[in-house]
């Protein structure tokens, strides 16, 4: 059953003849439960089309549909909340509050919707993810592998429908680079998060249930739905 | 004067009464209108709820329930449906040998074969029986993994130990084709993993790295400690794995497009990802096809 569909997904910039297609008719259908990796080289879209998939950006025409919601039928108020509830963001650039420590940041997103943190559930997560003794350490006490571990933390807490992760070990070096994979994988199959992996390594594709190619804003392979 | 002040607070305490019931029955019914479809199986949680208010939230966590369920619910299905496959399949690949095994018989109870012929198909039953007897280790060793009637026991042992008992068991076969196995130096450290199974992972990928390399090829052994794993690699300078493959491979049955030609009904590597990842851990491939560095295999392990 699909949580995520894309119908005729397009996102032009510019104006003819100096037209830049960054998607040009994308459709995609993500299952529950599923980890999709999006591989393409820059330029290729794939960034235009997770910024899409999260409702930061707006498509020029086609639809998003996360979990029954039409992404474009909803003010921004309501898109808000619904990112704030059912989307779980993993950036290239960690983007951990300086300010909170490593619990704090984790419940961050839980706390902004007005919830109190499921404190057993967060504490799981914390352990799995290596960081159970970092509780209370400040983000720049941290290396970037373990900055990069209390965002996948982030993106989990809430519970979210989905987790979008951009190029999410692009500022670290192969070595750490595993070492956060590893944590993404394992969050994955423990607790059948749907997750979209955006990269242009195919060595860390490699970890998905399946891999799409894009090229050109259009997508050039799909792969084979697992069973 | 009195008369005054009690019809006014008589008056708003009716009517703070009235808001209180009007927002109860509102919670109430939204809850209600949810889950009334979840009885429907109407999975489509159409209803926009997404305000900032109580009702909002509580129908917001209704709708994760209903696809919590439906998850769980797909899961077990793609589970069943795996099996099914897995018969399938199963059956389809022992279709061939068998056939020949059935064939080859026929052809020598016939009788009417030279020595040279008789011995060229007793080899070719030979080669049979062989396919479907490691096919049928494989598929044990498998359905006690998928049944989780073996269940993994990871603990923290020494990984050298492991690695020495993966490469002893491959060595006969190496040192027919003349393979080098070396293994580069490190210090030797616990990692949480089930000895028993992980050499049987390494054991799968040393088979494939001394199949799919020329005599006299080299294979080398490394271990890298991570932050959070252990990385154990695996070199071969053969024949490498084209990248359009590389997302294939872990399948079931998957069989690389250069090598479709040699023995094998690819379980191996599936083998390996299943027992690896059981243990919290992961593998990964990078492969030059063509060049001289051939496939590498990086398991990686859990720390502690």
């Amino acid at each position: 059953m699909p949580i995520l569909t894309t119908k005729n997904l397009t996102k032009h910039y510019g104006t003819a003849p100096n037209i830049i297609r960054a998607l040009d008719g994308v459709d995609l259908e993500v299952n529950k439960g599923e980890f999709v990796a999006v591989v393409g080289q820059s330029g290729s879209g794939k960034s235009t089309l997770l910024h899409m998939l999260g409702g930061l950006d707006t498509p020029t025409s086609g639809t998003v549909i996360v979990d029954n919601h039409e992404l474009s039928q909803m003010k921004d108020e309501e898109l808000t909340i619904f990112r704030r509830r059912n989307v779980g963001f993993v950036f290239q650039g960690y983007n951990l509050v300086p300010m909170l420590n490593v619990y704090e940041n984790i419940i961050l997103p839980i706390e902004l919707d007005g919830n109190k943190a499921d404190a057993p559930f967060v504490d799981k997560i914390i352990d799995m993810l290596g960081l159970g003794d970092r509780h209370n350490a400040m983000p720049n006490q941290l290396s970037g592998g373990q900055q990069q571990r209390v965002a996948i933390a982030r993106a989990l807490a809430a519970k979210p429908s989905i987790v979008l992760a951009d190029e999410p070990t692009g500022n670290l070096d192969t070595k750490t680079s595993q070492d956060v994979l590893g944590a993404l994988k394992m969050t994955a199959s423990q607790f059948h998060q749907t997750i979209v992996l955006i990269t242009h390594n195919e060595q860390i594709a490699q970890l998905a249930d399946r891999v799409i190619y894009i090229e050109d804003g259009k997508i050039k392979s799909r792969g084979v739905v697992p069973q | 004067m009195w008369i005054i002040v009690i019809t006014v607070s008589l008056i708003a305490c009716i009517l703070t009464a009235w808001l209180c019931h009007r927002y109860v029955s509102r919670a109430v019914a939204s809850v209600e209108a949810v889950l009334e479809r979840i009885l429907a199986r109407d999975f489509s949680s159409a209803t926009l709820l997404n305000e900032d208010d109580r009702i909002s939230k509580l129908a917001h966590k209704a709708n994760r329930v209903t696809n919590m369920l439906i998850t769980e619910a797909a899961h077990a299905k793609a589970e069943k449906n795996t099996v099914q496959g897995f018969i399938s399949d199963m059956s389809h690949q022992m279709k061939t040998p068998l056939a020949g095994i059935a064939m080859y018989s026929e052809l020598l109870l016939d009788g009417n074969l030279n020595a040279e012929d008789a011995l060229e198909f007793i080899s070719r039953m030979k080669i049979s029986v062989g396919k479907l007897q490691w096919m049928m280790d494989s598929l044990i060793k498998l359905s006690h993994l998928e049944v989780g009637t073996i269940s993994l026991n990871p603990s923290l042992e020494d990984i050298g130990q492991t690695i020495s008992e993966a490469i002893i068991t491959v060595l006969a076969e190496a040192e027919r084709r003349r393979i080098e196995i070396s293994v580069s130096n490190f210090e030797d450290t616990q990692l949480l993993h089930d000895r028993k199974w992980t050499t049987e992972a390494l054991v799968n990928i040393l088979d494939n790295a001394i199949k799919y390399s020329a005599n006299n090829g080299k294979i080398t052994i490394a271990v890298e400690p991570l932050q959070y794993y252990t990385k154990i690699s695996i070199a071969d300078n053969g024949i490498g794995i084209p990248k359009s493959d590389w997302p294939q491979i872990f399948k079931r049955f998957y069989r690389g497009q250069n090598v479709k030609d040699k023995e094998g009904v690819g379980l191996g590597l599936f083998l390996v990802r299943t027992i690896v990842e059981s243990q919290g851990g992961y593998v990964l491939v990078d492969s030059n096809p063509g060049g001289t560095c051939g496939t590498v295999f990086s398991v990686f392990l859990q720390n502690c």
